[in-house]
């Protein structure tokens, strides 16, 4: 009889521990769309913030945002998946790739604004890159990289060794046989690591806010497109960080609606790509 | 090894090899006669994957695997330096125990090799494919599917295609390590008339388990036993009058 | 070497294709190894000096914080205890919480229940830390504002900090490591073999009994590595706590306004200069210890865990 109060008690809580943590997502997902949806309109979305017209949006933010993920992504997927594929394919089991693993692991532990801190006096001081878009994007290459690593070298990891000896004995050198039959086995793996990648970035604050600065403007035509790597610009999470602080509050409720929007969409995509590699995995 | 006709492809003189600390190949002097069939037998673990594998220089891919003595290929080393390994696997062809096509179509499984070897033309490589599939007698049945995803088809099939990808690179040797284990008895027997066949062409090496399969398929067989080779010949000469009392035990089902 | 010499000499290009191939990816792994070297060597060089040029003593084991002053002065032992104690606190709360959850899911929950469950806890992962921050700000510290003024009605020494402050931050923490302790220890309880589950079933053990004597046990080094990867992820959050906190260097109590480790560099960095700057270097460099301590204790884990 005791047992079974307590064996109760016990369930209860658990439960209850359950039922905190969904209310608890869900309060925040309707807390935030119910505050910031008033604030997503059409001109929210298209315009740059104007202090002469008095009027509000994040056009620029979104175009910083979209500039730090594409030049993140182009530095840090040959890296990651080059350095997968040397853990995997090359290494063997030496001691070097003890310590490329320890410091890829090491590298997902560090603090975004250690990143920052970094970012700023290694990249924009030692480098002369200043407070630019690049300097935000090399910074967040550090960072993601493992996410790009990690996925890749467990894809790779899910090939089987059979397509590793076929394709060997056909004659095929070991580059041509990664490139042609493993690396298109891993794609599904590869993706999710992208995407999570993706997300990490247009979450980002701390590590952007040293490194790639608060502009807002649009870039110009032309040539200005390239030479707005080389200026300072704030993606949306670093905007609803500032908005926030000059307790413009409107402004940051519409900029995370945004930004929920997109982790809801980053998820998704994750999901699909993982159970294709799950698929892959069971064949 | 005693031959009666044709010429030597391969041969191996004192081959030893070890994994780490264990002593897997002990001695092996062998002589491997073109244009037939050679069956390996022997109990499981008894080296007859591992040699086959010493002869297209698979076992490199193992980190630990340490060679000494040589193997002739065409009375050239293939262990000598500055051999080009590729080439040598593009002569010495190999097909596994477990069909392994990859995830690709069947004209792109076939057009693997070739396309390795620099052939781009599409005309060249439709040629290949169909010469390869017809030459592994599978042709007729993926004729009009050869877009279709290789892992589609059923284990004999893509056995008979891997076979066929084989073909495609013109080896002039094939290995084949217990090719017929994991199908089923039709897709074997399908597989042992294939092998006779191929002999006109190549020179064909097969490990086994099953001995009335060696009897079947194979002009001479070799007998290895706890890494050593026990005893090689004819294949019916083995089968009929064994000259070591192992290589009886075992025929006559004794072990193994 | 030799490859390569002998790819010059016969100019054979797949040869030379394999050889460059090898060592890109090489030098690709190694970009890992350079990032983590630098970044120590940097936060090194950068917050070594103010340790010299103050003394170690009036940094670390001094709690006067005033670097704007005329005299400035910068001890940051009350800043480093923030963290240490807003980091056991925000884990004392979210740990429990985040296990019985993953009990839940690994265990009770019905397959279909666990299909809504899982996504949603992987979408509390994804949520940017600055809406944390955001919701914190204007949902919790209004909240935690109405307790200040219940518990310290009529006193006259409480400085009170209209709900920004430590207690606000720990629980914006404690929300923010959960997903990552909920599905690290869910994937740990499921990986727990069943026949130890079946036959502590067999002796007469109840589901709970099963639960907390036989399968949290057995999923114990997964379970601690949940809680070091939390632990992490609290002592090195900034955006989320740095306008929920307050940022008054005080003594860490649940209703001071306190300034964490990371919320200093981030509030302070913008107009930082001169000495002023390499202290907060110096903050960021025991941020870094900290942090390194916790990857070292995590290697050790996994490192043992391949055993």
């Amino acid at each position: 009889m005791v047992r079974k109060i307590k064996d109760g008690l016990i369930l209860g809580t658990i439960y209850l521990a359950a039922f905190f943590s969904v209310v608890l997502l869900a309060g925040i997902i309707v807390y935030v769309c119910v505050k910031g949806i008033g604030s997503v309109r059409w001109s929210f979305l298209t315009t740059v913030s104007s202090v002469l017209k008095g009027t509000v949006g994040i056009a620029g933010n979104i175009v910083n945002t979209l500039y730090v993920i594409i030049l993140t992504l182009v530095i840090v997927i040959p890296i990651g998946i080059g350095s997968a594929i040397w853990l995997n394919e090359y290494a063997g089991k030496s001691r070097s790739v003890r310590l490329v693993e320890f410091t890829t692991q090491t590298l997902a532990g560090i603090p975004s604004v250690i990143f920052g801190l970094f970012g700023m006096v290694f990249f924009g001081t030692t480098l002369g890159l200043g407070y630019s878009l690049l300097t935000g994007a090399l910074t967040l290459t550090l960072m993601v990289l493992p996410l790009i690593t990690r996925n890749t070298q467990e894809a790779l990891r899910a090939v089987p060794d059979s397509y590793r000896y076929g394709a060997v004995c056909m004659g095929a050198a070991k580059w041509y046989m990664i490139r042609t039959v493993l690396l298109p086995s891993a794609m599904p793996g590869i993706v999710t690591g992208v995407i999570l990648a993706v997300g990490r970035i247009v979450g980002e604050s701390a590590a952007l806010l040293f490194t790639a600065g608060s502009g807002y403007l649009l870039p110009g035509s032309g040539e200005g497109l390239f030479h707005k790597i080389m200026e300072s610009g704030g993606t949306l999470a670093v905007q609803l960080y500032l908005s926030m602080s000059k307790a413009q509050y409107d402004t940051a409720f519409g900029i995370a609606v945004v930004l929920l929007c997109i982790v809801v969409i980053v998820n998704f995509l994750t999901g699909i790509f993982a159970d294709k590699l799950n698929a892959a995995l069971r064949k | 090894m005693i031959t009666k006709t044709g010429n030597i492809k391969i041969k191996t003189e004192r081959l030893n090899l070890y994994y780490g600390n264990t002593h897997a190949l002990k001695d092996i002097t062998i002589k491997i006669r073109a244009n037939a069939v050679t069956a390996l037998i022997g109990p499981s673990g008894c080296g007859k994957s591992t040699f086959l594998k010493t002869l297209n220089r698979i076992n490199d891919l193992v980190s630990s695997v340490r060679i000494e003595g040589g193997v002739y290929l065409d009375e050239k080393d293939i262990y000598a330096p500055g051999v080009d390994v590729t080439k040598l696997r593009r002569k010495v062809g190999m097909v596994f125990q477990q069909p392994n096509p990859f995830p690709m179509s069947i004209y792109d499984n076939i057009a693997y090799g070739p396309r390795i070897h620099g052939i781009k033309d599409r005309n060249s490589l439709d040629e290949i494919v169909e010469s390869s599939l017809r030459d592994a007698g599978i042709w007729e049945e993926v004729e009009s599917r050869l877009e279709g995803s290789a892992l589609r088809l059923s284990g004999g099939q893509q056995q008979r295609l891997c076979i066929a990808r084989a073909l495609a690179v013109q080896p002039e040797v094939l290995l084949m390590d217990e090719p017929t284990s994991a199908l089923d008895p039709a897709a074997s027997l399908k597989t042992e008339e294939l092998m006779r066949w191929l002999k006109k062409k190549y020179t064909v090496i097969v490990v086994t388990h099953n001995m009335q399969q060696a009897v079947r398929v194979s002009d001479e067989t070799a007998f290895f036993l706890n890494g050593e080779m026990i005893e090689a010949g004819m294949t019916r000469e083995i089968f009929s009058y064994p000259r070591d009392r192992r290589t009886r035990d075992y025929i006559d089902g004794r072990f193994g | 070497m030799n490859v390569k010499a002998k790819c010059i000499i016969s100019k054979d290009r797949v040869c030379i294709v394999e050889t460059a191939a090898q060592a890109i990816f090489t030098i690709c792994a190694f970009v890992a190894i350079f990032a983590v070297g630098s970044i120590t060597l940097y936060m090194i060089a950068n917050g070594v000096p103010a340790l010299f040029k103050i003394g170690i003593r009036d940094i670390l084991f001094s709690a006067t914080w005033k670097p704007t002053a005329q005299e400035p002065e910068f001890g940051i032992l009350y800043i480093v205890l923030t963290s240490i104690m807003g980091t056991a606190l925000a884990v004392m709360i979210g740990v429990p919480i985040a296990l019985l959850t993953a009990v839940f899911l690994a265990e009770i929950a019905p397959k279909t229940l666990t299909a809504v469950i899982k996504p949603a806890v992987e979408l509390l992962a994804g949520i940017p830390s600055v809406v944390y921050g955001l919701l914190g700000l204007m949902v919790l510290n209004p909240l935690v504002y109405k307790w200040e003024q219940n518990l310290y009605r009529g006193s006259e020494t409480h400085q009170f900090t209209g709900g920004a402050n430590l207690l606000s931050a720990v629980l914006v923490l404690a929300v923010m490591i959960l997903p990552t302790v909920v599905s690290i220890s869910e994937s740990a309880i499921r990986a727990v073999p069943s026949e130890l589950k079946t036959s502590s079933m067999a002796l007469g053990a109840s589901h709970v009994q099963t639960i907390f004597r036989v399968i949290l046990p057995a999923a114990k080094p997964g379970i601690i590595m949940a809680i070091v990867l939390g632990v992490g992820r609290a002592i090195g959050e900034a955006m989320a706590i740095s306008l929920v906190s307050g940022g008054c260097v005080n003594f860490p109590m649940p209703f001071h306004s306190v300034r964490f480790l990371t919320t200093a560099i981030v509030s302070e960095m913008g107009y930082a200069s001169g000495l002023h700057r390499q202290v907060l270097f110096t903050i960021g460099l025991v941020l870094f210890g900290f942090i390194m301590i916790v990857n070292l204790i995590l290697n050790n884990i996994l490192i043992r865990e391949d055993r």
